[in-house]
């Protein structure tokens, strides 16, 4: 056999070999990353809409997916809003639960970022970011309170504390909060945030 | 290449050649994943992993792949371990693999695995290139676990995510960014050319 035909013999069945191996690889462990992406999800909304036994997607588009939290009997206890936006140095993941009418934050779950650790990693932190989030009034868009007040008691029902140093990461993610409610709002107004089967009301 | 033992072989990686130390290979995930223990031994093992399956493989068929397209063959077999250490990691330790981020898949172009196939694998039995492979992992993985625990420890003031100063210690938070690991590195590395010297001096 000439050299080139052994090159192109040896290339294409060492090719082959690894594409086969692999496709194996890939259909053995497919079900399994899927099965934890949707189990990390779950968790999130049992988290941010507390009492749901049940969830349902209700509304999909790229950077933002809107669940339903339900309770055992099938109604719906409020909104999961599974968000994505740009953050300090990577987009920044979050689930956010909300009652029926959308006026009021039940808490926030960061699920991926890449912020500065120790500075804008403290998003993921409940001490000094995620408690600010709990039990707030988004009847209105939330604003950020800045210096920071060294009491969660002084802040307003609508006002979240920045993080002292970083400012860029807690605005990051006060933005896509806000843009993420509006368009929740408008999709509700529309009507398009209906449980869907037997449970629907 | 003169003849050598069985131990020689495996011992080399650990210091005499060390991939990190010595040879100054695979800076890239040395720098970015030793901000946690964890991270740096699952970094370890993966890279483990994939250099003794590639060094297995490639040392098997070494007479069946012309010169010519030795090094696009050793890249197919090593990327499709990667690929599949890559698959293994989100599959059973979706965390880790999340903190990996792309550093998994970028042990493909981790210069100690070709480097491998390349100096030895091609050229030596399938038993001594195991056994070559097996040391320079270890190497690899003593390397990354002393930088990521002078780096955790000081960065965060904990141990493979349990604490270990007192609360009185204020972390240093620039060692777990990436100044952090350029420091360390340069520290050890320093070390280690001053050991090397000494005992040198001593022949």
């Amino acid at each position: 056999m000439s050299l080139s035909s052994r090159m192109a013999v040896v290339l294409t069945t060492v090719g082959v070999l690894a594409g086969a191996f692999l496709s194996s690889i890939g259909h053995l462990t497919k079900e399994r990353i899927a099965l934890n992406k949707q189990r990390e999800i779950e968790k999130a909304i049992i988290q941010v809409v507390p009492g749901t036994s049940s969830n349902q997607s209700l509304y999909e588009e790229k950077k933002l997916t809107i669940y339903g939290g339900m309770d055992e009997e099938g109604a719906l206890l409020g909104y999961a809003i599974h968000a994505t936006g740009a953050g300090f140095q990577d987009e920044i993941t979050f689930m956010l639960g909300t009652n029926i009418d959308l006026t009021r934050i039940n808490s926030l779950a960061i699920l991926e970022q890449k912020e500065t650790p120790g500075l804008g990693a403290k998003i993921t932190n409940m001490e000094s970011f995620l408690r600010y989030w709990e039990n707030k009034d988004c009847s209105q868009p939330l604003s950020l309170r800045k210096p920071a007040a060294s009491s969660p008691e002084e802040l307003s029902p609508s006002e979240i504390n920045t993080i002292t140093g970083a400012t860029i990461s807690s605005e990051a993610v006060l933005n896509t909060v806000n843009s993420s409610l509006v368009k929740t709002r408008e999709l509700k107004e529309d009507g398009k945030l209906k449980l869907e089967g037997k449970n629907a009301r | 290449m003169p003849a050598r033992t069985a131990s020689e072989d495996f011992t080399k990686g650990l210091w005499k050649e060390n991939p990190v130390f010595r040879h100054l290979l695979g800076m890239c995930p040395t720098l970015a994943v030793t901000n946690a223990m964890i991270n740096g031994l699952a970094m370890g093992l993966a890279t483990t992993f994939v250099l003794v399956l590639s060094s297995l493989v490639v040392s098997s068929i070494k007479k069946l792949i012309p010169s010519q397209v030795r090094i696009a063959s050793y890249i197919v077999i090593i990327a499709t371990f990667v690929t599949v250490a890559d698959r293994f990691l989100a599959a059973f330790f979706p965390p880790i693999s999340k903190n990996l981020g792309p550093y998994v898949p970028l042990i493909v172009v981790n210069c100690i695995i070709l480097e491998r196939q390349e100096a030895f694998s091609s050229k030596n039995t399938i038993s001594r290139s195991l056994i070559d492979a097996l040391g320079m992992s270890l190497g690899f993985l003593i390397a990354l676990l002393v930088l990521s625990a002078i780096r955790e420890i000081l960065g965060s003031g904990t141990f493979f995510g349990q604490q270990v100063l007192g609360t009185w210690f204020e972390p240093w938070i620039i060692m777990v960014l990436p100044p952090g690991a350029f420091i360390a590195l340069g520290i050890l590395l320093g070390l280690a050319n001053k050991i090397e010297e000494k005992s040198k001096s001593r022949r």
